[in-house]
């Protein structure tokens, strides 16, 4: 008897009108409690896997790095409190999306080593502008002859990739100009 | 549903044909042309295959579980905004954890891994299946559709990255090569419309799977 009439009033929740909008609330509210105590959990994690991702690609374009500072998008290399170089990253429209390429430079604003970190470019064509084949090519330039060699610099682009390969240059050229104006404005 | 129902209506036959029918007679892309967009797009090496589908069977097992388990609660007029809520919580869930202990997968799945919020796969299991049977079965259809969709994704990666690479790379770890491909990889297989022969093909050798069967 007591069992059916729990089972009553339970229909008569279920029917009330404003049920919808109370229980759609009440999953979002578990939802979003939830949601934060997992980000709570992964945040640090997630923090340290990206600043790892960035020292480990500094170091290897400045392996006797020891600290970075980051000032207006440019990361200020360090070693012994010393400034040994700048880096930066150049966002370039390839065929496929955007390419982002990581930019270090010495102090007398020649190109160390760029690597590109992430593209959307075809596989096994586009993509080879990743490899050291191509990006070697920026070692110790100049701004000035940071443009493809059929436009003039010192860059080959890659075979059948001259999109990409002129996306990667360009917005190498265009950053480079931009940040040593701020290095030097700013005396970093 | 109280335990005493849930043994009673248990049936170990009916549990393995709710898992096994999302495997072969109802493989979500291969026979229902669900989920074609990630299909597409992730298959470019079975690294990527392995880390979607893992996703992909996590998220349908949380969302049919829960959903099954409130469905004689969830009012129908507000059926679908509930059932999108389980899902993308599930996914911000994956996305996290992800990000935080596997961040190449995190970076190779790119977009495609929040995008399975809106992957029909899910929520069509959640409206035809979990939102309508037991708990215990809707976890056997949840786990074989994602098996089903995990399974069509590494058929379709592998052929494409051994035809279009002419090597097999899983874990960061090269299994083998063809030299004969690997110097002259035919790169359309890589490409988007290689992904539409891979699955035109495969789809039509599941049809002629269904036709044999049914004679």
């Amino acid at each position: 008897m007591a069992r059916k009439e729990t089972g009553n009033s339970f229909n008569k929740i279920l029917q009330n009108k404003f049920y919808p909008i109370i229980f759609l609330a009440l999953i979002v509210f578990i939802a979003v409690v939830l949601l934060m105590y997992v980000n709570n959990i992964t945040r640090v994690k997630i923090l340290e896997q990206r600043e790892a991702k960035i020292i480990s690609q500094l170091k290897n374009i400045f392996p006797d790095m020891d600290k970075y500072e980051l000032k207006e998008n440019i990361y200020i290399i360090l070693k012994n409190g010393k400034t040994i170089g700048y880096s930066f990253i150049a966002k370039g429209k390839g065929y496929g999306g955007e390419i982002n390429t990581l930019v270090g430079i010495n102090k007398d604003f020649s190109i160390k080593e760029i690597t590109v970190l992430s593209n959307s470019e075809t596989p096994g064509l586009g993509t080879r502008v990743t490899l050291s084949s191509f990006t070697d090519q920026f070692k110790g330039l100049k701004s000035a002859d940071v443009v493809l060699s059929k436009d003039g610099g010192k860059v080959d682009a890659v075979t059948g990739a001259t999109i990409s390969s002129r996306a990667v240059t360009d917005s190498v050229k265009k950053e480079l100009d931009k940040n040593i104006e701020i290095i030097k404005k700013n005396n970093y | 549903m109280n335990m005493e129902e849930l043994e009673e209506r248990f049936s170990a036959k009916k549990f393995w044909k709710e898992l096994a029918k999302g495997i072969i007679l109802t493989n979500p892309v291969f026979v229902l042309v669900l989920g074609l967009c990630p299909t597409l797009a992730v298959t470019t090496s079975v690294n990527n295959a392995l880390g979607m589908g893992a996703g992909v069977i996590f998220v349908l097992l949380g969302s049919n579980f829960i959903i099954s388990i409130i469905r004689k609660i969830t009012p129908g007029m507000v059926r679908i905004p509930v059932f999108i809520v389980v899902i993308a919580s599930f996914v911000t869930i994956l996305s996290l954890v992800f990000e935080a202990y596997l961040p190449p997968l995190y970076e190779s799945l790119g977009i495609y891994l929040p995008l399975i919020v809106v992957n029909c796969i899910i929520l069509g299991r959640a409206e035809v299946f979990a939102s309508k049977n037991p708990i215990i079965y809707s976890i056997a259809d949840g786990l074989g559709a994602g098996l089903g969709f995990t399974i069509a994704l590494i058929i379709i990666s592998f052929l494409r990255e051994v035809l279009g690479t002419g090597s097999l790379v899983i874990f960061g770890k090269q299994l083998f090569s063809i030299p004969v491909i690997s110097t002259s990889p035919l790169s359309i297989f890589i490409m988007p419309p290689g992904a539409f022969i891979i699955i035109a093909l495969l789809m039509a050798l599941f049809r002629l799977i269904g036709v044999l069967k049914n004679e």
